[in-house]
């Protein structure tokens, strides 16, 4: 049985472009929309099993994207399936990727309730085309991705970081209407209406074959030259050519480019042309000598006479010939490898159906391996195309449970991509999920919505509410319940269970997609076909073609009240017209001021850095003021700014990325009679000027500090010079000549009475409403202004002749120090004791080795305090390697300590980010390194006890992030290792069995 | 291709006294940093004859808008009822949000609400002059219609076809009959084709 149930979806509009992914659980189709392109993305499993189809739980479809202006003319997966790329009439290229899973959503308004299941989000619009682009085709390893238009153009683009583009193939002289790669990479070939086929090589993109003479006599136009490339690279088989007035699929020899064979037998112009991505060799017959047969591929073409012939290079007739198969002409053809009975094929037609065609590995035989495969590449061309991972040894390990199987292919999938040097990828651009939410539920946060929004009015008066974000964009991480990302399994049970258990049932697309049956027209068959085939064939007489209407008749829902509404209805879609109130143009105008200032700030603030730069970094800070101020005396040429002489430093507080995060300055060592200004803090902005002796009343000189916040000013007097300042967005400090400390409210409210300090003051620092005074004499004191909590006074651990180098106050409050003897200290309130977090001479440090386990997906925590106070380029790890004559224990145990102290570290700097950072790190060594008991103990921290009861003190919490949380993260990690699945087994169902309760 | 997309509009407190503000939960993703603060708008039909009736209720600025999924409550007072002609006081009409971006509306959401009296008495023989404060609002919140408009999203004008959707000025509109583009006019009840766009 060589052919079984040819089924078919619907898209109602012609379907150019059908391809499955890479993993068989889904395919994409593009075509025309309602009056855009559209791709759409099904579920696999229903078109491979019956009863999948029937199960109304099983979504067919996945995910629908309206985002092309105009029709699509053609999608592609990449090969590692984490991209798909869609060219279409409007010129654009997009490339898509799967974005995490929120819950089914419809589409918002839209009354057909037809739930995507999936989120797709367009990563990358690739824009150079300036007429319709016909086809796309990624390289092998997706190293450039390949698009062809009617501009008689081909642009390669550089996959890893789109949108760059790699370079653009000129040379046709007509619509380019097909691409494919060579699958060592080396060629590409591109077939277009100029009646020719030219080969293109990939290390000078130049033209090395121009192939005219088969295509000499062809004449009238086809859609797509879908042409296509034999996966042992040998034989490149071209969409329409002539031959005796005939048409054929051309066959050129990658040998001298000889085109002396073509496929014949089709009435109307080849439009597409597809091997199977695999090689094959002939079945062993049980009883027969096991004869080496010589290995050969399989091949699909379609034609505009709607018939679909496959053929076998190892075969002289087609092995089989399907005939008026659609209503009209075929226009692409993907192949699925892994079906449970052998191998399938999707064709798409302008009709608008998809059919599914199921091949037994009877009638094709064995497909090779990819071991083989890449055997007889490297035979072939030398090289190999193999990525060299973790297979070989996957292959002898049984996986046990789909979840990891799933994870498995997933790392897989990522680890293809991150292949090779510089891959910056789109990945690497997409912002990272990073849940917002701080463990607060949505209906929580919903509840409160209006209260706690943050609303404003601008310079102009009008409303301006700053949005909550419930979700950074999240292209990167895949929520690990998703049901069809299960592969498809042998057992198909487990699948369907989660897919039942997934589907929640406020969406019903079962419903939404009645299916319609009609018989399908009686396929003939005209070609010799093999005896078998016919037999095939005859199966097929009573299958059915299934029509499935995802574009259900919209029904008036308020049928009642028809006459006021159909007045009312236009209102609907006219656009607002000159309406009383505000018009467009002030928003526009209006929205834009409020967002000129932080630009502003953030010259002011490179204008400073710039300066800071010019001095030497490793001041010392516990030198006196006047060192400091003679050190200014001597620049002043530098720094002149408008006849004043400026001075503005910035203290180690860690700028972050983002300008929303606030950035908390510190003006020090102020020079008598001089105007200093600074921005203290970004978001809101808020300026800090100080001015020393501005007047002198009866003998004593004022000082004059003024702040400027969001616009709003105000100012105060000082009866002393001011020696240094700070402010974060919630506080302002200022410390004066005369030892005595203000503390400021952001509006200028004094917050503390004056604040008489022993000993001249050497540092303040202010962080969110925290104040850090560091003195002279070596004491360290800081107070939580909101809850006027005095912290007590500190004295800095100061060895023999060290000196304090440098120092911060992080966010929550916690005095961090660095010495000039290289250690950092931080103040740990539990234990109310100063512990070490960093010290530059650690050789711990020096030979930890831990760059295996740096994750590619995270970001280098670069900016907490942590990473502040062990220098950004920490040089862990830079002995590890000429330390490889170590043994291997030592340095494992080495590592080991130092990942423990990163993450106590940043535990007691209560650094959130920075700890889950290490964590991952330390997971992901722990799982490298195989310590089971440590990771065990891990994972049972971070789970908890599942039953509650009231002796246990586990928090389910560290520094706010929720520990169950992390362990969900850790859990990928974990399956790295094969060693570890029952680990990671029994606290994937722990986490289940939580969730649900 | 709209970088704004509208995923959900919770239509709060409702149904509700008609003197009440009304409150929508708008829950929109954004697929990157908007450089620009996006306008809402929520116009209120006074009467299904004529659009000099429609109150523009308010108008709020949202920003800033970096990538992600962002929520947000508009609250509008209740329409001036000076402004509401006394025939078209009880009965259905429409409540329209809007927003727009570099002045250009790309999404337009509506709901037909239905303004009546609670007091059946009141039902029965309702009084030549509507007592407001007698009537119940009560948007048809599980149908909203949703018309999505391609716009320029970057800053130059880089697209011809955009220009038909951008907001004639003032003084032009005056003259010209209702902007309705071509194609995007749906038959009653149907969706625009436009209303499909969806991420």
């Amino acid at each position: 049985q060589s052919l079984t149930k040819p089924r078919k979806k619907e898209h109602c509009k012609p379907i150019f472009s059908v391809d499955i992914h890479p993993d068989g659980t889904k395919f994409a189709t593009g075509g025309q929309g309602e009056d855009s392109g559209k791709v759409m993305i099904w579920n696999m499993a229903p078109v491979l099993r019956e009863e999948d189809e029937k199960n109304e739980n099983i979504p067919k479809m996945l995910c629908q994207m309206d985002n092309h202006l105009a029709c699509v003319n053609c999608v592609r997966w990449s090969n590692n399936g984490l991209y798909l790329a869609s060219g279409g009439d409007d010129k654009l290229v997009m490339v898509w990727k799967r974005a995490a899973f929120i819950g089914p959503s419809t589409v918002f308004g839209s009354s057909s309730k037809l739930a995507n299941v999936e989120q797709w989000r367009c990563v990358t619009i690739l824009r150079n085309h300036t007429g319709d682009v016909m086809d796309v085709a990624w390289s092998p390893h997706d190293v450039w991705l390949a698009s062809c238009s009617v501009d008689n153009t081909i642009v390669i683009w550089n996959a890893r970081k789109f949108p760059e583009m790699v370079t653009c193939l000129r040379g046709h002289t007509g619509l380019v209407k097909g691409l494919t790669w060579d699958p060592v990479g080396k060629y590409i070939a591109s077939q277009a209406d100029d009646h020719s086929l030219k080969v293109w090589r990939t290390v000078d993109w130049q033209m090395d074959a121009n192939i005219t003479k088969p295509f000499s006599e062809c004449g009238g136009t086809t859609h797509v030259l879908r042409l296509s490339w034999s996966p042992d690279g040998q034989y490149l088989v071209s969409a329409h050519a002539m031959n005796n007035s005939g048409p054929t699929a051309q066959i050129v020899e990658r040998d001298g480019w000889k085109t002396n064979m073509d496929f014949v037998g089709h009435r109307k112009a080849v439009t597409v042309v597809k091997f199977n991505p695999k090689i094959f060799k002939k079945k062993q017959k049980n009883g027969s000598s096991p004869k080496p047969g010589c290995p050969y591929c399989c091949c699909a073409v379609g034609s505009k006479d709607r018939s679909l012939s496959v053929w076998l290079t190892s075969l002289k007739r087609p092995l089989v010939v399907i005939h008026d198969l659609f209503d009209k002409s075929i226009m692409d053809i993907s192949w699925i490898i892994w079906t449970l009975t052998g191998l399938g094929m999707l064709v798409c037609s302008m009709d608008g159906t998809v059919a599914y065609l199921d091949f037994s590995l009877d009638e094709l035989g064995d497909p090779l391996s990819e071991e083989e495969k890449n055997s007889i590449h490297q035979n072939i061309y030398g090289k190999s195309l193999a990525i060299t991972s973790t297979e070989a040894q996957l292959s002898t390990t049984i996986i046990e449970n789909p979840e990891m199987l799933k994870y498995q292919q997933e790392r897989q999938n990522s680890a293809q991509t991150n292949i090779g040097p510089g891959c910056a990828g789109p990945e690497s651009s997409a912002p990272k999920l990073n849940s917002v939410m701080n463990g607060e539920s949505l209906e929580d946060i919903r509840k409160n919505l209006l209260k706690k929004q943050v609303e404003t009015r601008t310079a102009d008066g009008r409303r301006r509410i700053t949005p909550l974000c419930i979700a950074q964009l999240d292209t990167g991480d895949f929520s690990p319940a998703l049901f069809n990302s299960a592969p498809i399994l042998p057992s198909g049970s487990s699948m369907s269970n989660q897919l039942t258990s997934q589907l929640s049932s406020d969406s019903s697309p079962g419903q939404a997609s009645s299916l319609g049956l009609r018989p399908s027209h009686d396929p003939m068959l005209t070609s010799p076909p093999a005896s078998s085939i016919a037999k095939g064939l005859e199966d097929n007489k009573d299958g059915y073609k299934l029509r499935a209407s995802f574009y259900p008749c919209l029904l008036l829902t308020s049928a009642s009240k028809i006459e006021p509404m159909k007045a009312l209805d236009s209102r609907f879609t006219e656009r607002s017209k000159a309406t009383p109130g505000v018009t467009a143009a002030i928003s526009s105008t209006a929205g834009l001021t409020p967002l000129d200032r932080p630009k502003d700030g953030i010259s002011a603030l490179k204008d400073i850095k710039s300066k800071e730069d010019t001095s030497s970094d490793s001041e010392d800070k516990m030198a006196t003021i006047n060192k400091n101020l003679s050190f200014s005396k001597r620049k002043p040429e530098l720094l002149m700014d408008g006849g004043e002489v400026v001075e503005k430093r910035k203290k180690g507080r860690p700028r972050k990325e983002k300008m929303a995060a606030p950035i908390d300055m510190t003006v020090s060592y102020i020079p008598v009679g001089r105007c200093v200004c600074v921005k203290v803090s970004m978001e809101p902005s808020v300026f800090l000027e100080v001015e020393n002796e501005v007047s002198v009343v009866a003998g004593s000189k004022l000082s004059q500090l003024r702040c400027s916040r969001d616009g709003r000013d105000w100012n105060t007097l000082l009866p002393s010079s001011v020696v240094t300042a700070a402010g974060s967005s919630d506080v302002l400090a200022v410390a004066c000549q005369d030892r005595m400390l203000s503390v400021f409210s952001s509006c200028g409210r004094r917050l503390l009475p004056a604040i008489q300090l022993a000993t001249p003051v050497s540092a303040v620092h202010c962080s969110s409403h925290f104040v850090m005074v560091l003195t002279a004499g070596a004491t360290l004191s800081v107070w939580s202004v909101g809850a006027i909590l005095p912290k007590n006074l500190l004295f800095v651990p100061l060895g023999a002749d060290s000196t304090v180098s440098q120092s911060l106050l992080t966010q929550q409050g916690v005095p961090v120090i660095g010495l000039s003897n290289g250690k950092s200290y931080c103040f740990s309130s539990s234990l109310e004791t100063w512990t070490l977090i960093a010290d530059k001479g650690d050789s711990l440090v020096q030979c930890a080795d831990f760059r295996s386990c740096l994750s590619t997906h995270d970001a280098p925590a670069s900016s907490g305090p942590l990473a502040v106070m062990q220098g950004r380029n920490l040089n862990a790890g830079r002995l590890a390697s000429r330390l490889s004559s170590t043994p291997h224990h030592l340095q494992q145990s080495m590592t080991l300590a130092f990942l423990e102290n990163q993450l106590a570290s940043a535990l007691t700097l209560q650094s959130a980010q920075e700890y889950r950072y290490w964590l991952l790190i330390y997971a992901r060594f722990l799982v490298n390194e195989g310590s089971e008991y440590r990771l065990r103990e891990l994972c049972k921290e971070l789970l908890g006890p599942v039953h509650k009861s009231a002796s246990t003190a586990w928090e389910p919490t560290t520094l706010g992030l929720r520990k169950r949380e992390l362990l969900r993260e850790v859990l990928p990690v974990i399956v790295e290792n094969l060693r570890f699945q029952r680990l990671f087994t029994e606290y994937q169902d722990q986490l289940e069995l939580l969730r649900n309760k | 291709m709209a970088k704004v997309q509208v995923l959900n509009v919770a239509v709060l407190d409702n149904p509700s006294p008609f003197g009440n503000p009304f409150q929508f939960e708008i829950t929109f993703e954004c697929m990157e940093d908007l450089p620009e603060d996006l306008e809402w708008k929520i116009i209120y039909v006074g009467s299904a004859e004529s659009e000099e009736y429609d109150q523009v209720l308010d108008s709020v600025l949202v920003g800033p808008v970096p990538a992600g999924r962002h929520m947000f409550v508009f609250q509008a007072d209740a329409p001036n009822t000076g402004l509401i002609p006394e025939s078209d006081a009880v009965g259905v009409t429409v409540v329209l949000i809007t927003c727009t971006y570099r002045g250009q509306e790309f999404i337009r959401i509506g709901y037909y609400v239905n303004n009546e009296y609670t007091d059946p008495e009141l039902r029965e023989n309702p009084p030549l002059k509507p007592d407001y404060t007698q009537l119940q609002r009560n948007i048809l919140a599980s149908n909203p219609r949703v018309t999505r408009f391609h716009i320029n999203w970057e800053g130059s004008a880089d697209k011809m076809e955009d220009s038909e959707n951008v907001d004639p000025s003032p003084n032009i509109s005056s003259m010209l009959p209702p902007s309705c583009i071509p194609g995007k006019m749906p038959p009653l009840g149907l969706m625009p084709d436009n209303s499909m766009d969806c991420m």
